[in-house]
């Protein structure tokens, strides 16, 4: 690293005494807090470079591949935590939903819209980076809002499920609420992009020199690519986790519902409601 | 037609009805009653193919009820659940807000927070007989009703008018099971299995 970088990265950060003096003025007791935050980020922000850097030198197809599965592993377990959800089961599910998902379109990107080499590094990775991100986002909120309304609203897919209804049809009204719960933000902000001010991928994209156009392009390209990346990985996870959630007779294993005996007798028996003929 | 014949069913530890034999015949009203834990539902559930049958054998129209019968069976059956009052999006179907933008969120990458559905506001009584009746209106060609405890939530007057329209079904030539711990709703059956704790 020569030493003009380190001058300018020192410079940068230099930046930081205009809040440290506010805050040495103000509310000194968050100085510490906000040393450890910067140095965190600064060792996150230089390993990821490091691994990054790694991947351009190296730029194998195999290796971006690899890493790029190795990033969706993490983003589902970060995914199940998010979602609330115990246990291992659904991990192979999120996963292997969000590299397809993930892959597909980024491929898509970089093989038909996008001037690079498909394979190669310096567009790949920071593609499906940018993808993996939006898309692991939108599926926090997709998976979670069709977990939470399987187990809010189980009497309604039984109720369907009771009246002959296919399992797949069954549960088309919890996947439509959990594709709401990805299309309407994406909806929202789309609303808004670029209105207000300009999106921080616009401004990287021309800080790497594009033109303006160029970076219009790439811009609109990466928002459809991460919008249709998003719906995919739901509707991919949502099919592979089914043989989780569900048990032989179509019912929900008692692993995603977390129901404890009590409420499993209740649900097998007739622990329920009385009859309250006069209400 | 339904048969239970020294069906008994299981369910994890709790063994419910015992060695249970009856028949549901075509344009009669069944009449399952009995007190709470007695296994009223677990009947009704295995009928649906939800449970299994740990002895015996449950048929429908003397064919055997398997896991893999069971689909064909449910699409000649209407269903009334006992919990028929949380079925509130079978009525009005949910519409989310929409959310705020979130501009710098969504496309640079910081972590949605997850989304909590929670249960719908349960259906009043008059609800209630109206998804009754919606549901029966729908499935007027379905020759097997069942219906568990489809009285509990509901007024004298209008359990009367749920009496009525579960007649009405059996007079149409349907076989219809229901379960309920009425002796209002027994007085109307035409037969009437007591099943004990």
């Amino acid at each position: 690293m020569d030493k003009g970088l380190i001058l300018h990265t020192i410079l940068g950060l230099l930046l930081l005494l205009i809040p440290a003096g506010a805050l040495y003025w103000l509310e000194r007791q968050k100085i510490a807090r906000l040393c450890f935050v910067v140095g965190r980020m600064i060792v996150q922000l230089l390993v990821l470079s490091l691994m990054v850097w790694g991947l351009f030198k190296i730029d194998r197809p195999w290796l971006s591949i690899a890493w790029l599965i190795v990033l969706a592993l993490g983003m589902s377990w970060l995914v199940l935590k998010r979602c609330d959800v115990k246990g291992w089961a659904l991990i192979p599910a999120v996963t292997v939903g969000l590299f397809v998902g993930v892959f597909v379109v980024g491929m898509w990107l970089l093989v038909l819209v996008l001037p690079g080499r498909a394979l190669e590094a310096r567009w790949f990775v920071p593609v499906m980076a940018l993808l993996m991100g939006h898309t692991t986002s939108m599926l926090i909120r997709g998976l979670s809002t069709y977990l939470s309304a399987l187990k809010a609203d189980e009497q309604q897919y039984e109720f369907l499920r009771g009246n002959g209804i296919l399992h797949l049809k069954a549960l088309q009204p919890f996947m439509r609420r959990a594709l709401l719960a990805v299309v309407q933000p994406t909806i929202a902000n789309l609303k808004v992009l670029a209105l207000t001010s300009m999106p921080l991928l616009l401004g990287g994209l021309l800080l790497g020199g594009l033109s303006p156009l160029h970076a219009f392009i790439l811009m609109l390209s990466m928002v459809c690519g991460c919008f249709s990346a998003s719906v995919l990985t739901l509707g991919i996870t949502i099919f592979l986790a089914d043989k989780s959630l569900f048990d032989k007779f179509g019912k929900q294993n008692s692993e995603n519902k977390n129901e404890s005996n009590e409420e499993r007798k209740y649900l097998a028996g007739d622990g329920a409601d009385g009859d309250i003929a006069g209400m | 037609m339904l048969e239970f014949k020294d069906a008994t069913i299981k369910v994890g530890e709790w063994i419910l009805p015992i060695r249970l034999s009856f028949i549901a015949r075509d344009g009669e009203v069944t009449c399952v009653t009995g007190p709470e834990d007695s296994g009223k539902t677990t009947l009704i559930r295995t009928l649906m193919g939800f449970l299994p049958v740990h002895e015996g054998f449950v048929s429908v129209d003397g064919e055997l009820l398997t896991i893999h019968s069971s689909h064909a069976f449910r699409q000649m059956m209407v269903y009334l659940p006992q919990q028929i009052q949380f079925l509130a999006h079978q009525l009005r179907v949910p519409e989310p807000e929409e959310p705020e933008a979130e501009e710098f969120a969504v496309w640079n990458n910081l972590m949605s927070a997850a989304n909590t559905e929670s249960t719908p506001e349960p259906l009043n009584a008059e609800e209630i007989l109206m998804l009754a009746e919606q549901t029966l209106k729908e499935a007027a060609d379905k020759p097997i009703v069942i219906a568990d405890e489809p009285t509990a939530f509901l007024t004298p007057e209008l359990t009367m008018r749920m009496i009525e329209l579960l007649r009405k079904q059996a007079e149409a030539g349907k076989t219809v099971l229901v379960t309920t711990r009425k002796p209002q709703v027994a007085d109307y059956a035409d037969q009437v299995i007591q099943l004990y704790k």
